[in-house]
């Protein structure tokens, strides 16, 4: 079933690990119903240029538990979060977490973005005890993509000011 | 996990409390299991937070009192009798080890089968309740132990741990962003695999990162770096997981 389903679907599902079928994955893993959803049906998988003036790339590693996370998002001219993607290699509370993320940052502005919060995230996913630090990851992905968007229109906006003089 | 349940279940029916309490007063039982140690005082005597390196204080034989020699001392040298784990022992001494990171694991593995032949419970099925509790103890402890030092990852953590040194369990705000790069390659590339061979080659590749590493983290720690070994131990475990999910990938592709 997992290699079928492999196939069929495009790139961002193979992702996760397939090898088990979500009945089995939720019995084995005892994860959320919310959390699985996010497994199977990852959702904004995938990249974005990061060269592009307009996009914001956030890279964060778990070194406890070895889990890698990027985080990008896609900036309109009125600073609002028209597109998010996230690529996490780890586990399904990570997958979730920032899966979660990106959906929750689109159409957001920046400084609403801003606000979300780890907490918000494993409440959401109903995230044990253990999984807390995969949320917290997923918070830092997401600051981490800010800061780096704003770090971009700085350095823009000190080209336009040398540009003028 | 199997010592915590035996005990909580005889410090429950209380049957520890009853022993040990007559000639000075005190009886104190030790926990083993995590990396800290915490002694159960069950009567006057008070424990303190013990590290690995205190000798015993409870020396003494549990049924001749005569004194133990060893550390650990499994069993008495006069009555023979096994004796509870000792709490102080780490686990290059469970299992009669330099405590380093360069370890002969066929070495290791003799001594643990050794071990195991003279603690295992099922020699002790004859013998009093409280032998076999011990008997169980032990048998689990080595089990941890030989886990732990088997494989270079957990063996260079534990060796972390020894010195009071811990993986946070956050974001690493001090990581490198190369590295970080390279880690998302690495498992990209993996991810989007769709040969046996391309697999391979990425395995291949970590398993010489992971060479590297172990080499890396082998100097760090001779030279007592552990904020050079951890940095590397934490890049170890990443690779590790890359590995790991080299074996899955190649298991799928079949």
């Amino acid at each position: 079933m997992a290699g079928a389903l492999a196939k069929r679907c495009v790139t961002p599902l193979v992702l996760v690990n397939r090898r088990i079928s979500a009945p089995e994955f939720r019995a084995q893993c005892g994860y959320h119903e919310k959390v699985v959803q996010h497994y199977e049906n990852p959702r904004n998988v995938g990249s974005l240029d990061k060269k592009a003036r307009n996009v914001g790339t956030g890279l964060v590693g778990a070194p406890a538990c070895g889990d890698v996370m990027k985080l990008q998002i896609m900036v309109d001219d009125e600073g609002k979060i028209m597109d998010a993607r996230f690529k996490t290699f780890g586990c399904g509370s990570a997958i979730a977490s920032s899966s979660l993320a990106t959906e929750w940052m689109k159409g957001k502005s920046i400084d609403d973005a801003l606000l979300i919060r780890n907490t918000d995230i494993a409440k959401e996913l109903h995230l044990p005890p253990v999984k807390l630090h995969c949320s917290m990851l997923a918070e830092d992905a997401i600051k981490a993509a800010l800061a780096d968007y704003r770090l971009k229109q700085q350095d823009d906006q000190q080209e336009a000011i040398v540009a003028t003089n | 996990m199997f010592s915590r349940c035996s005990l909580r279940t005889l410090l429950g029916a209380g049957a520890l409390s009853r022993r040990r309490s007559a000639t000075d007063g005190t009886a104190a039982y030790r926990r083993h299991g995590d990396a800290t140690e915490r002694r159960w005082a069950c009567a006057l005597g008070v424990a303190a937070l013990r590290g690995y390196s205190a000798a015993p204080a409870d020396s003494s034989c549990w049924k001749c009192r005569r004194p133990l020699e060893g550390v650990p001392a499994f069993f008495c040298s006069v009555c023979e009798v096994v004796q509870p784990p000792d709490d102080a022992a780490s686990y290059f001494q469970i299992l009669g080890c330099d405590r380093a990171f360069t370890l002969d694991t066929q070495k290791l593995q003799q001594k643990y089968l050794q071990l195991q032949r003279k603690l295992h419970p099922d020699n002790f099925s004859r013998k009093s309740a409280e032998e076999q509790e011990y008997s169980e103890h032990h048998s689990a402890l080595l089990n941890r132990a030989y886990r732990t030092l088997l494989k270079p990852l957990s063996r260079g953590l534990y060796m972390l741990e020894l010195e009071g040194v811990a993986i946070e369990d956050g974001t690493d705000s001090g990581a490198d962003p190369e590295l970080l790069m390279e880690l998302m390659d690495v498992n990209e590339a993996l991810d989007e695999a769709q040969t046996s061979e391309e697999a391979d080659g990425i395995g291949r590749n970590t398993k010489a990162r992971l060479t590297e590493l172990t080499e890396q983290i082998d100097a760090a720690l001779r030279q007592g770096e552990l904020g050079a070994a951890k940095a590397l131990l934490v890049q170890m475990k990443y690779f590790a997981n890359i590995e790991d999910k080299v074996k899955e990938k190649l298991s799928e592709l079949l």
